[in-house]
């Protein structure tokens, strides 16, 4: 049904995405996400101009590296993109991750409030540039890395932090397989693909046609600020270019994860259930916490016991099979960031499918830390290692995307006509296992997962990438940058 | 059980009052004074209440449209027992925000402010109730008994989670029985009084039969009518500015601090007598279909909604719709656009500015970022606003209800299993 929907117009142009886009990239394991301020614009343009050449477009697969470029909304005024642009851009991006009333719905407080980060945070100093750079191994990471490092010095930039990311395999730290589950562009990727999860592509890249037929909110600018014609045009149908065409926003949130606490929390849990506490036991309530175990089986079609060839398994709904949750608990973690046919209005239809879809988020994050094994978690051996999760995910309405996921699904205690149980996993409140009489409920499960740091950002385009090198010049009246605040104001 | 009525109260406003009048509801709202909030709580039957500043406007002809004060509760009958209430227990707290409205007495007393409530009370276009006749202690009833169950089971999962399900039905049962507060709830909530089921029956049979009568006239009226809308719909124009960016701010600093939102959203209705009708009858409608068909649980899809109402002010020439739900206002809206986008473009496209509609019902709300920049736009600050049961949900409310209605009577086993699954 969603592939007739495609026209020529929202075919999308491949060579002028970034290529983050459309992979994730498995087969490049080794990444790191440099975090710089624009110390003097006019050097950062220079190396903007060079980077355009080198950042991966969505149509070439690249086989041992790949590079990307954000841009934050400081940073765009800090490259001397006018006021009247900048306007372009939705309210959340324009304000930031951080204000209070953002901070309250992402439930970014006490431990995990913004003036504790370690970058993005109010009183710290401003995050204008974000590079993700990906290597097919660590030898072919670090000296890119040192090189871009080079060079962005050179190009007036200074670092803010440099996050180095670990391969600990398709597991993430509590130990289950994460990233199963991707929303698929229309007319892009396997055609076989499951058409639950296929979205118009203007719900992922701006410029685009939307779930509504409509496109989201994205900055434009007028003619005689583009002489040169660098930008598309805008699809909708007005004279002005389109800066937001082939992007995106991209959220960036440094995730820590409390390993032996999980752990040390699921044992002592699984032994007042009257069992004995031992790996099988443990493994079933952790799952149950999840909705799929660790091997990536989920609970709705394997209730009972991990199940190795349904590692990767992502075709399947929830109402008919488990409506009450006797197998996939309500408020379990992927129940809720992905609620499938489960929700109004009616639930078990393609209706409530395609209403949840409007809500649906492309992941991209890239876990830190070395590897904890559960059984030296459980040993208790005072590992304070840091370790987490760089949760990175792109979409192109965040307050009707992000913003709602995390309200709305994931930090609700309310969702799906609970109680008082937000997401137990990112958030934490009591727990209910339905079963086929009284239920079980864990009473208060502690937070595992504490917000570090973060940041809301622009994935431009490519074409926007070179618009925004050639700056200086054009329409940005007189020296760019000086409107804006310094870093570290 | 009672059946609920809806309190609306739109006061004018003392010339130069308004600065003392917007104190007076900071300092009763959330963060004011205690002694100046509307003590709600001890009055009868109140589920939810709310005092707010009505901005002025300007009607679809130009005319200027003054501030209001706007007093809204929803409330269990009789509306006299709560209007005196209001007079006595709310009096004083009361005075301090009203005597900054104009004609009100300067030594009011309980009969002085009754006179002036009553003198500004309007009533509501469309009144609707998510659970028409169940009343405020039926709900707190059924919240205190899922609580009280909640850890019940908690402590006696390991002997109970074997057995058969009718058997555990038994226990909990035996249980409530011992319990004298919860007792209450093994029988089922009374009915609203009889007279008012009567009126609603009649309500019911003789608005059909009324049409019935009249449809020679309709059957000739209705074409014409569509025909006048499509021209209207041709010339209106859309209002696609963006809010601005320190009213959302202010807005979002006074939502989600619970999990549920008051709403508020006023505006001018399109000039005209058509536009004025067209509201008139679609609104008549929704009071005739919330009353009689969308009154248990779910308002054509919408089931996060306690209460909401629209009320006609300033002569029709503007509308005001408000309501207490469930979430944020992003899910509000979402819920509106992707549920009943027909319903708020029969009721709202009357309203200058509102996305385009087709044929009334088609478009307007599922242009979603014209719509939410609208309702944005429009939707106001309430400043003091009191809910009896913060921490339900109307589907808690609905499930709590379930729960209890499963303490009485007889089920089978699998009945028996299904209504353990609530708790």
């Amino acid at each position: 049904m969603a592939a007739a929907r495609v026209t020529a117009t929202d075919r999308v142009e491949l060579d002028d995405m970034q290529g983050l886009l459309l992979r994730g990239y498995g087969n490049l394991r080794a990444a790191c996400f440099l975090l710089y301020g624009v110390e003097q614009p006019d050097a950062a343009r220079d190396f903007l101009a060079a980077l355009a050449d080198r950042v991966t477009p969505a149509s070439q697969k690249p086989g041992e590296h790949a590079l990307h470029i954000a841009v934050t909304v400081p940073g765009l005024r800090r490259l001397g993109l006018p006021d009247a642009v900048v306007d372009g851009f939705p309210l959340e991006m324009r304000e930031g991750m951080v204000t209070p009333h953002r901070s309250r719905i992402l439930g970014d407080v006490d431990e995990s409030a913004p003036d504790r980060w370690a970058f993005g945070a109010p009183a710290g100093p401003e995050v204008h540039m974000m590079l993700l750079v990906y290597g097919a191994e660590r030898s072919l990471l670090t000296p890119l890395v040192r090189e871009l490092d080079r060079e962005a010095k050179r190009g007036g930039l200074r670092e803010i932090a440099r996050l180095e990311t670990t391969d600990i395999g398709p597991a993430e730290h509590f130990g289950f397989h994460d990233g199963i589950s991707q929303p698929r562009l229309d007319g892009i990727g396997a055609a076989t693909h499951d058409q639950d999860e296929t979205l118009r592509a203007g719900e992922l890249v701006l410029g685009y046609r939307d779930e509504y037929g409509l496109y989201a909110l994205r900055p434009m600018v007028a003619p005689h600020d583009d002489p040169a014609g660098t930008l598309p045009a805008d699809a909708e149908g007005s004279p002005d270019h389109d800066l937001g065409r082939n992007g995106s926003y991209l959220v960036f949130r440094q995730l820590e994860q409390d390993v032996p606490g999980f752990w040390r929390y699921v044992d002592d849990a699984a032994r007042h259930a009257g069992q004995k506490a031992d790996a099988k036991a443990r493994l079933a309530l952790a799952s149950k916490l999840v909705g799929r175990w660790p091997g990536g089986a989920p609970l709705v079609l394997s209730p009972h016991s991990d199940d190795p060839a349904l590692a990767d398994a992502n075709d399947f709904r929830y109402h008919a099979a488990d409506a009450d949750g006797q197998r996939c608990p309500l408020g379990a973690h992927i129940r809720r960031t992905n609620p499938r046919d489960s929700l109004d209005p009616q639930p078990g239809t393609a209706n409530s499918i395609e209403v949840a879809n409007h809500h649906r988020l492309l992941r991209r994050g890239r876990s830190y830390g070395p590897r904890l094994p559960i059984d030296t978690a459980l040993a208790g051996e005072g590992d304070d290692t840091p370790r987490g999760l760089y949760f990175i995910c792109l979409n192109t309405n965040l307050s009707r995307q992000f913003e709602f996921v995390q309200q709305t699904w994931v930090r609700s205690p309310k969702f799906a006509g609970l109680y008082g149980e937000p997401d137990p996993i990112l958030a934490g409140g009591s727990f209910s296992i339905p079963t086929e009489t009284v239920r079980r409920r864990l009473a208060s499960v502690p937070r595992f997962v504490t917000v570090r740091g973060g940041a809301y950002c622009f994935l431009p385009g490519i074409r926007a990438v070179r618009y925004l090198a050639s700056l200086g010049g054009v329409g940005s009246g007189g020296e760019p940058g000086n409107s804006s605040r310094p870093v570290g104001s | 059980m009672p059946h609920q009525v809806a309190l609306t109260v739109v006061a004018p406003i003392r010339p130069g009052g308004r600065d003392a009048l917007e104190r007076a509801l900071h300092a009763a709202g959330p963060g004011g004074s205690a002694d100046a909030t509307v003590p709600f709580a001890r009055m009868t039957g109140v589920h939810f209440a709310r005092l707010f500043l009505l901005r002025a406007d300007v009607s679809g002809a130009g005319d200027p449209l003054p501030e209001r004060l706007i007093l809204m509760s929803d409330v269990d009958a009789p509306l006299d027992r709560h209007v005196s209430e209001l007079c006595d227990i709310g009096g004083p707290t009361l005075d301090a925000i009203l005597r900054h409205c104009e004609g009100y007495p300067d030594t009011p007393d309980p009969a002085s402010r009754r006179a002036y409530l009553e003198r500004y009370a309007v009533s509501a276009a469309t009144a609707y109730i998510n659970t028409v006749g169940r009343g405020l202690d039926q709900v707190l009833l059924e919240g205190r008994l899922r609580e009280t169950l909640e850890h019940y089971l908690d402590q006696h999962r390991d002997e109970l989670a074997g057995r058969p399900a009718l058997e555990i039905r038994e226990r909990i049962q035996e249980f409530v029985a011992a319990d004298p507060t919860l007792r209450p709830a093994l029988g089922r909530p009374a009915p609203p009084d009889l007279r008012f089921r009567i009126g609603e029956a009649i309500h019911l049979v003789l608005v059909p039969a009324g049409l019935l009568a009249l449809s020679p006239i309709l059957l000739i009226a209705l074409p014409l009518g569509v025909i006048v809308l499509r021209i209207h719909e041709g010339r209106d124009r859309e209002d696609r500015r963006r809010p601005d960016d320190a009213w959302v701010d202010m807005l979002a600093s006074l939502e989600d601090h619970s999990i549920q939102n008051p709403f508020v959203a006023a505006g001018p209705l399109k000039p005209g007598p058509f536009r004025r009708t067209l509201t008139t009858t679609v609104l008549w409608i929704a009071d005739y279909a919330v009353r009689h068909v969308f009154n248990h649980a779910n308002l054509a899809g919408v089931k996060t909604i306690h209460f909401a109402r629209w009320v006609f002010l300033d002569d029709k020439r503007r509308v005001v719709f408000a309501s207490n739900y469930d979430g944020s206002v992003e899910s509000y809206m979402d819920d509106f656009i992707d549920k009943v986008a027909w319903g708020l473009n029969a009721t709202f496209s009357n309203g200058v500015g509102y996305p385009k509609t087709r044929w009334l019902f088609f478009g307007g709300a599922r242009n979603e970022r014209v719509f939410k920049d609208v309702l944005r736009r429009h939707q106001q600050p309430v400043q003091v606003w009191y809910s009896a049961y913060p921490d339900l949900t109307a589907t808690n409310v609905n499930q709590n209800e379930r729960l209890r209605a499963g303490l009485s009577g007889s089920m089978s086993a699998k009945e028996a299993a299904a209504w353990l699954q609530l708790v």
